[in-house]
């Protein structure tokens, strides 16, 4: 993983001591709220309902287990002993207090962290695919992308009071494991005559107007990448609504201008005021790519061993994955146990994961934007060992991808903007639907939870989205059918009146019913059969009895 | 503060600027303890829109804010249930 150089470390010092004395002028006067609030903002400091939200990078999900250990012992000494992991592959503590982020943020940067635009009108953290540099199924490694993009929106001058967020997520698959067409800009890298480039997608975003990017470049060169970008961004920084904030994301201008429209602006501007510091050569790239080899040496001729426990079984069925080098398994690690708030850790499961990543695992983490964890390089045959020990810390739910795996905002318990509660929803579902085989039966199926229509917990994508809303006083949730942010992706389709808290998992259960009496082969899942008969069937079970 | 507030009488809201706490007024200052808030009548309200005001230049408080009562006496937004009797399920 990259690594800090001088220089890096240095900007982060000064910036820690900047943001403390920041803190120190706020409370003794000097600074105003109104002062002091983009300053905290651009330190990642929220306040929420019951107090300060500090919300942490994770570049590209990547974590070291120093660091993971660093977080758990932020969580128990700063916090309420406990992390939450977001959509953006970030961390957010939801209780510090704001005399103590100085000394949280100086303890982050001891181990090369910090929480720099993880809020604000800038470029935030770079999401990419889990399964980056590891699976067999891709061009190449994402994550040194990630990094140059990184370092290239980090302070970027021009970028750092953008109309409104912006998010870049890359991946290298065809298989989008990183919703690469529900964000702001989508990489895809992609090979062309036997040369490797860039598939650029633009405008794609969840929120009150959910759209699915367009692609507007074909193929790029690596070389022009930062220079598209900031062609991208110039476009948008100059043209994008100041104005309206509902109306100030790229995807509005995207549609609003049209893809052609702005296509040719983009291009027009790259072209003519590209900037030669900003070409990547060959040394640049290399340098970066060599901060992510992967620390297996050689394959192995290691196997899963075969034990005679059901729950092993069943767990290795659904959380192992195949490496790209033989021998090896990537280990899924759920944050979704039954009945529990989906993305949390507490800080000793914390520490033990970290020690786990050390021992098996070269000490590398990720963070997937499913908020779930994984040990990316773990040896077949200490996979049974390392299944006891998540097991004793509560880490070995069987669930990746199937009904209980399920993405969920903090919603109205935390969060000032909800207009409902979205946790108490996700642990009514996973409490239903603990049984393994009962799941397995169900197939792969995406519940994905927002607690307001800004759709953190991005429920527009979801196989199954629910959104909560506040009707007269009473929550209330809006169901859409047959989203998805994979290499399909597609905006769901609301399937009719909002229901009570009390209606809505008899209405998940008659939607499950629907599928299912629909279903025609094992092997299809819920979201080929919402596409195969449409929503009139299950808008019909839903309402017409009522 | 006062935009568009519903009822006739509230408490008056904030978060501790230091610590981000969840804060009522009391009679004589700001405290954790619900229990201790006092009612304010909607005729009251400029007046203690004043002190939320003042306190927060004195750095005391941030965020401050009405919470709406019904005839009864209750909170009235779930939101501002949450706020007092905090999460509705139990942490990790």
């Amino acid at each position: 993983m990259y690594k800090y150089s001088e220089k890096d470390k240095k900007i982060l010092k000064n910036r820690t001591s900047e943001f403390k004395y920041q803190v120190e002028r706020r409370l003794n006067g000097e600074l105003t709220e109104d002062e002091f609030k983009p300053l905290r903002l651009m330190n990642g400091l929220y306040l929420q309902l019951h107090a300060y939200m500090l919300r942490v990078a994770i570049p590209y999900g990547e974590l070291s287990y120093i660091q993971l250990k660093k977080l758990g012992e932020i969580s128990k000494k700063f916090d309420k002993g406990y992390g939450h992991f977001t959509t953006r592959q970030n961390i957010q503590f939801n209780w510090p207090k704001l005399t103590d982020v100085p000394e949280i943020l100086k303890e982050l940067a001891s181990v090369e962290m910090h929480a720099i635009q993880t809020s604000g009108n800038c470029i935030r953290n770079i999401s990419c695919d889990h399964l980056g540099g590891i699976n067999n199924e891709e061009i190449e490694d994402p994550r040194p992308w990630c990094e140059i993009i990184r370092q290239w929106s980090t302070f970027h001058p021009e970028f750092s009071f953008l109309p409104r967020k912006f998010k870049i997520a890359v991946t290298a698959s065809k298989k989008d494991r990183a919703a690469i067409e529900v964000h702001d800009i989508g990489l895809r890298l992609i090979k062309k005559n036997s040369k490797v480039g860039f598939e650029v997608y633009v405008g794609g975003g969840q929120g009150r107007s959910p759209f699915i990017a367009k692609k507007i470049k074909d193929f790029l060169y690596k070389k022009d990448l930062l220079n598209y970008l900031e062609a991208i961004l110039s476009v948008y920084n100059e043209l994008g609504r100041r104005d309206n904030i509902y109306k100030a994301r790229i995807k509005i201008l995207v549609n609003e201008l049209g893809k052609e429209k702005i296509k040719c602006m983009i291009e027009d501007k790259y072209k003519n005021f590209a900037n030669r510091k900003l070409e990547l050569n060959d040394a640049q790239i290399k340098k970066i790519y060599n901060f992510f080899k992967l620390p297996i040496k050689k394959s192995k001729n290691s196997i899963i061993p075969k034990i005679d426990n059901i729950e092993f079984k069943q767990w290795v069925r659904q959380n192992v994955i195949k490496h790209k080098v033989k021998g090896y398994s990537v280990v899924m690690v759920s944050l979704k146990p039954p009945g529990k708030p989906p993305g949390d850790m507490n800080a000793k499961q914390m520490n033990e994961l970290s020690q786990l990543s050390y021992d098996y695992s070269f000490g590398e983490l990720r963070v997937t934007h499913e908020q779930n964890m994984l040990l990316p390089h773990v040896e077949n045959k200490k996979i049974y060992d390392l299944w006891l020990k998540l097991k004793k810390i509560g880490l070995s739910t069987p669930n990746i991808g199937l009904i209980s795996d399920i993405i969920c905002c903090p919603g109205m318990d935390y969060c000032a903007l909800a207009t409902a509660r979205s946790i108490p929803i996700s642990q009514k579902i996973s409490n239903s639907f603990n049984n393994y085989k009962q799941q397995k039966k169900i197939g792969d199926l995406k519940i994905k939870i927002s607690g307001c229509i800004n759709a953190c917990g991005h429920h527009h994508v979801g196989n199954i989205g629910i959104l909560g809303l506040d009707r007269n006083g009473e929550e209330s949730y809006q169901i859409t059918l047959g989203g998805s942010a994979t290499e399909n992706a597609k905006i769901g389709e609301i399937v009719g009146p909002s229901f009570p808290e009390k209606e809505l998992m008899k209405a998940l259960e008659t939607i499950l019913k629907t599928y299912k009496k629909n279903k025609v082969s094992e092997d299809e899942d819920f979201l080929k059969v919402f596409n195969r008969i449409g929503i009139s069937e299950f808008k019909k079970d839903l309402y017409d009895n009522s | 503060m006062v935009k568009k507030l519903k009822g006739e009488q509230f408490y008056l809201s904030a978060n501790d600027l230091t610590s981000g706490d969840v804060i009522y007024l009391s009679k004589d200052k700001w405290s954790t303890d619900f229990n201790k808030a006092i009612k304010i009548r909607k005729d009251d309200i400029e007046k203690y829109e004043k002190i939320a005001i003042q306190d927060e230049n004195k750095c005391l408080i941030i965020g401050p804010f009405f919470v709406e009562l019904t005839e009864e006496g209750q909170i009235r937004k779930l939101r501002d249930k949450i706020r007092k009797n905090g999460l509705t399920f139990k942490i990790t």
